[in-house]
């Protein structure tokens, strides 16, 4: 898949690049706005890459780096999995993978007020979404939409989370649905929640079926679209 | 106007007098069991009565049943300046909170200081108006040199300073691509390597 503008001889588009690697001319290119995202940084002249990675284009003018990683970078609208480390009078302490813990306001619940205020012990698991996350401040996270309806967050109760990468997550989380949920959801129902941390929680009525799905989705990452049916066909008769 | 100057040495605890015979200036206290003045630093032990008895000098006002000398007490080593409420300090913001940020007094006045000093600036004294609607993040970032003023003595971890007027506010701060920004409006300043805009209290100069 090369890239329909090649704006150099040698284009790094959706190749994998390493910090250094200058990857644009802006001189060769004039009279263009580029857009660029997170892994990029400008030099003057040259844009040369920060972050290692894949380097992604979108037309018009949008470029940026797109890596996995263990450790999650807080960005603002991001849905992600938090665990509960601590409460305070205004708000909740909860780890999201980032490098500081996130606030999660007492209040920022549907229908909250000082009267109805959640528990929530050491330890529990919230699906939430990432509301203010500045450098250098803690993330602040908020329990309901943009509207200020709940709309799936707040707690996850049972079953079985595990840790992945973020590029997993962000796989999983594509659209078409990726493959390895699809050969999953053919033969087995289970109910899912991807964080964009790296978090994904698995929840089915018998346990070999979350250890299924959990495995399952633990191998993918590197595995093609072709592949990913076969090891899930593969898992899929051990257990019939 | 000094009349006396004794070069008498006094130690912190060490009795100046009695409360009903002099009054307690800077580097003396009195203590209220047994209203005695004692001294509270080391040094040189300087009486300075009211010129009520010399009709040349301009007498204190608003003292006339109080007739009493005041003592003080100067440090005998030089030390650095200590920030005063109602003094304009220079500080530089260690951390942004949501509703606070805390920064580090550098210099009160022209002086530098030699000891450290915490402030907080809380979010509702960044600026006057809109007080409710502050975002922190776009007034202050940590690294930012800051100008303010100081509000009060605060609680035992630090004073309470205060941006809330044109002239206080960030000075000299550094964007993300490294280099000093300039100053656009009271909101905005510039990194002149990047062209990016960031958001600050500036201070108007």
């Amino acid at each position: 898949m090369e890239a329909k503008p090649s704006n150099s001889p040698k284009s790094f588009i959706d190749q994998s690049v390493a910090p250094g690697d200058v990857v644009l001319d802006l001189s060769s290119m004039a009279n263009q706005t580029i857009k660029l995202g997170g892994g990029l940084r400008q030099d003057c002249d040259s844009i040369s890459v920060m972050k290692s990675g894949k380097l992604r284009f979108v037309k018009p003018n949008k470029y940026w780096v797109e890596s996995s990683q263990k450790r999650y970078v807080p960005c603002v609208g991001d849905n992600v999995l938090g665990i509960v480390v601590d409460s305070k009078a205004d708000n909740f302490l909860v780890d999201i993978k980032g490098p500081a813990l996130a606030f999660l306001p007492v209040l920022a619940f549907e229908g909250g007020t000082r009267r109805n205020i959640p528990k929530f012990e050491m330890g529990t698991l919230l699906y939430v979404r990432v509301v203010k996350a500045n450098t250098g401040m803690n993330p602040e996270l908020s329990c309901t939409d943009a509207t200020g309806k709940a709309a799936e967050y707040g707690p996850l109760k049972d079953s079985y989370m595990f840790e992945s990468s973020t590029g997993l997550a962000r796989l999983l989380l594509s659209s078409p649905t990726c493959p390895v949920l699809e050969a999953l959801g053919k033969k087995l129902s289970f109910e899912i929640a991807i964080g964009l941390n790296g978090r994904v929680w698995v929840h089915a009525d018998s346990p070999s079926s979350v250890i299924l799905v959990s495995n399952a989705i633990m191998n993918s990452e590197s595995l093609s679209e072709v592949q990913q049916k076969i090891m899930v066909d593969k898992l899929l008769q051990r257990v019939q | 106007m000094r009349e006396k100057e004794e070069l008498v040495m006094v130690t912190p605890g060490e009795v100046l007098g009695k409360a009903s015979e002099l009054k307690a200036g800077r580097g003396a206290y009195v203590a209220t069991h047994n209203n005695t003045v004692y001294a509270s630093l080391t040094g040189r032990r300087s009486l300075n009565p009211p010129p009520s008895d010399s009709p040349d000098k301009v007498p204190p006002p608003s003292d006339s049943p109080d007739k009493r000398p005041t003592v003080e007490v100067t440090g005998h080593k030089a030390h650095g300046a200590v920030p005063v409420p109602g003094s304009i300090v220079i500080a530089r913001v260690a951390k942004v909170m949501a509703r606070m940020a805390s920064a580090d007094i550098m210099c009160v006045g022209s002086k530098s200081v030699r000891e450290k000093f915490s402030g907080i600036i809380r979010h509702q004294d960044i600026r006057a108006t809109e007080i409710d609607k502050v975002d922190m993040h776009s007034s202050f970032r940590p690294g930012d040199i800051v100008r303010a003023s100081i509000l009060s003595l605060g609680d035992a971890r630090a004073y309470y300073l205060s941006t809330a007027k044109n002239e206080l506010g960030v000075v000299s701060a550094e964007s993300t691509a490294g280099a000093t920004m300039v100053p656009i409006s009271w909101t905005e300043m510039q990194c002149p390597l990047t062209g990016q805009i960031e958001q600050r209290k500036v201070a108007k100069v």
